[in-house]
């Protein structure tokens, strides 16, 4: 593992500390977590908010279930707060477009935005306009370099990151019976979010699980080559009892390497709710548990730290969403609590 | 002479249906959206900012497909390009960051048009290799990780500075389309190029040197990805890379559109400015209009669907 995929080095520090000696999800410039339900707008102010005419901009780095999830739950809490969503955007993970995006949405004059930023070094002259113009910046995950806070931001908010790996560790060892050899898919980026939970899940194994080890660790940056890494794992290590992969995406091409080899004794965990691997695991087969987080109650989280700053309520500066491992018999209960929607109806007919 | 009229006639409404559909697309959204900030001079200022690099990748890319040629890897070259500049100006004066970046993309192209020229390689396959190739090198260069520039110098050249109220990422665009434009209609290499995309073997035998002309325009297409690059270093005054990366298919779609041939022999620079404005402005505008990121990818694919349609047929006609 390279850890200099973690970033600036003072975060690698803070981080690596963490994963040791405290084991929780720490902002990137080392806060301490507090938890998105102690996040809420006062009683008293909502009806200020509601009169305000306010709008806010959701400026996501890409596309996907969780962003939806995260969008849906910013959507409801600014609804019910009377403050208008007037533009979305996705950067597709690209820093330029996500430059533009903000420009884009300042012609809007919006009061809030909402937004990933894709990396802190170019992130930093991307929202600089916005905070100059003293737009309430609420950030998911990730810190434009040398912004602070409560002046250049309201909040960052993220997913318990580190529960996540963890919990996969944890969700992974009982399905093995705390014993065997295990298969470490990481994401080879430098991005903070996959590195924490990679992470994590490592520390874990390595930390609480003596008679499991690591025995192949591979990194993925293209989703579509899971299925080709996974044959080359299996083809050196043909006896691994679990395999980690760092998201659901490349977990779908892991599964689809063990089945072609027939193999129906390694298990994967993977992290975020997808309706193939869910679908495996209900039906008993290689997938134990995906581990997912509270993605419409981090858009929440979002949306009320956004409404706090707006009437001069600062926030803490680094909120985290819970995690959930969700396993065959909480598919229903899991995807409402994570995306806020019913499960699928394949899951939920295989599941009766 | 009868064809010669034909062909100026094709020629000039080749050009007006392009413009045209700009002209419409605007007015469609300076009225639905006239409440919304479009038509303030902050945002019609923002969409030229925006697309000055795809617009620079674009002239570039004319020359190669009017040479009959392809150059898919011109997004590699901008994160290569940028992050050397990058890399090479945290030590050294902005001049050698500028220097390594042009010089970058330049020799990159060169190697291209060297595979291509020489080595008889088809260009698809060659640019499709170093594309992989040097989007690999971007990625181990700095280890995927940011390099922030902090010469001021360069990022007001390239990025946030103005020279007589103009902001630097307009006056590139200019400068770049009008020398691209020089050089492809009124000097004897820019007819040169037209011929031999038009006909490669009987540019050989009115004595072009065919080999040469093709490692120049991929060269050429490989100068302006770096130039590309130092923009969006400037611009946001750091270097990544993933700069670039999903640039490919916006720019080739600008170039088509603005009436540059994809089997060669035909090219438009100014054509290929108007096209990266109009996608641009599709971005912005679908933006603006509140549609969910979904829907501005449906509706941004179903307006270039219809402007390819309607500028190919105007040219096959």
């Amino acid at each position: 593992m390279n850890w200099k995929l973690f970033g600036p080095a003072s975060v690698l520090a803070i981080s690596l500390t963490a994963v040791v000696a405290h084991a929780e999800t720490i902002g990137p410039q080392g806060e301490a977590a507090t938890p998105s339900a102690s996040v809420t707008v006062p009683d008293g102010k909502v009806a200020m908010l509601q009169g305000g005419g306010y709008k806010a901009a959701l400026l996501w780095h890409d596309q996907s279930d969780f962003v939806n999830a995260v969008t849906a739950g910013a959507s409801d809490e600014f609804a019910r707060l009377g403050i208008e969503v007037v533009a979305t955007t996705s950067a597709g993970f690209d820093a330029a477009k996500q430059r533009s995006d903000v420009e884009t949405a300042m012609a809007k004059e919006p009061d809030i935005i909402l937004s990933l930023p894709l990396d802190p070094v170019t992130s930093a002259a991307a929202f600089a306009e916005a905070r100059d113009a003293g737009v309430k910046l609420v950030f998911l995950s990730n810190l434009p370099s040398d912004y602070q806070h409560p002046r250049d931001y309201a909040a960052i908010v993220t997913d318990d990151l580190f529960q996540m790996g963890k919990q996969a560790a944890d969700a992974l060892a009982a399905a093995m019976g705390n014993t065997g050899t295990v298969g470490w898919v990481f994401h080879d980026a430098n991005y903070y979010v996959t590195n924490q939970r990679d992470n994590a899940f490592k520390a874990t194994i390595e930390n609480n699980y003596p008679d499991i080890s690591i025995v192949a660790e591979q990194g993925i940056s293209d989703p579509a080559r899971a299925e080709e890494i996974a044959n080359a794992m299996l083809l050196k290590n043909p006896d691994l009892g679990g395999i980690y992969v760092t998201w659901a995406g490349p977990a779908e091409g892991v599964l689809a390497a063990l089945r072609a080899a027939g193999n129906t004794t390694t298990r994967i965990v993977t992290l975020d709710l997808s309706e193939p691997i869910a679908l495996d695991m209900v039906r008993g087969g290689n997938v134990a548990a995906i581990v997912a987080d509270e993605a419409y109650e981090l858009g929440r989280a979002m949306a009320a730290v956004g409404a706090r700053a707006l009437v001069g309520e600062d926030s803490p500066p680094f909120v985290v969403a819970p995690a959930i491992t969700v396993s065959a018999g909480t598919v229903a209960e899991g995807w409402m609590q994570s995306l806020h929607r019913e499960a699928p109806a394949s899951l939920l007919e295989a599941a009766n | 002479m009868n064809s010669a009229k034909v062909w100026l006639a094709e020629r000039e409404a080749e050009k007006w249906v392009l413009y045209l559909g700009f002209l419409a697309i605007f007015a469609f959204f300076a009225l639905t959206l006239h409440d919304d900030g479009f038509l303030s001079r902050r945002n019609l200022v923002n969409i030229v900012l925006q697309t000055a690099p795809a617009t620079i990748m674009a002239v570039g890319l004319v020359f190669v497909l009017s040479a009959g040629e392809i150059d898919l890897s011109f997004g590699s070259i901008v994160a290569v390009s940028a992050l050397l500049a990058a890399v090479v100006m945290r030590e050294a004066p902005a001049v050698y960051g500028i220097a390594a970046g042009i010089g970058t993309g330049v020799a990159i192209g060169a190697i291209n048009g060297a595979f291509v020229a020489y080595l008889r390689l088809p260009s698809f396959l060659v640019t499709l290799a170093t594309m992989g190739l040097f989007a690999g090198i971007a990625r181990s260069l700095t280890d995927l990780q940011s390099v922030p520039v902090l010469n001021g110098f360069f990022t007001g050249f390239f990025g946030s500075g103005s020279l007589a109220g103009i902001p630097s990422l307009i006056l590139w665009t200019i400068v770049a389309v009008l020398v691209g434009h020089v050089i492809l209609k009124e000097t004897r290499f820019g007819a040169h190029v037209l011929a031999t995309g038009d006909n490669a073997q009987a540019a050989a035998v009115a004595g072009i040197r065919v080999a040469r002309l093709r490692l120049s325009v991929l060269a050429i297409s490989g100068g302006c990805a770096g130039l590309a690059g130092l923009l969006y270093a400037g611009r946001l005054q750091a270097a990544k890379y993933t700069l670039g990366e999903s640039d490919l298919m916006t720019v080739i779609a600008a170039v088509i559109v603005g009436g540059t041939a994809l089997a060669g022999g035909r090219g438009s620079i100014i054509g290929a400015c108007a096209g990266s404005l109009l996608m641009g402005m599709l971005n912005n505008g679908l933006i603006l209009m509140g549609l969910s990121v979904s829907e501005q990818m449906i509706v941004r694919g179903l307006i270039i669907l219809a402007a390819v349609a309607v500028s190919m047929r105007e040219i096959s006609r």
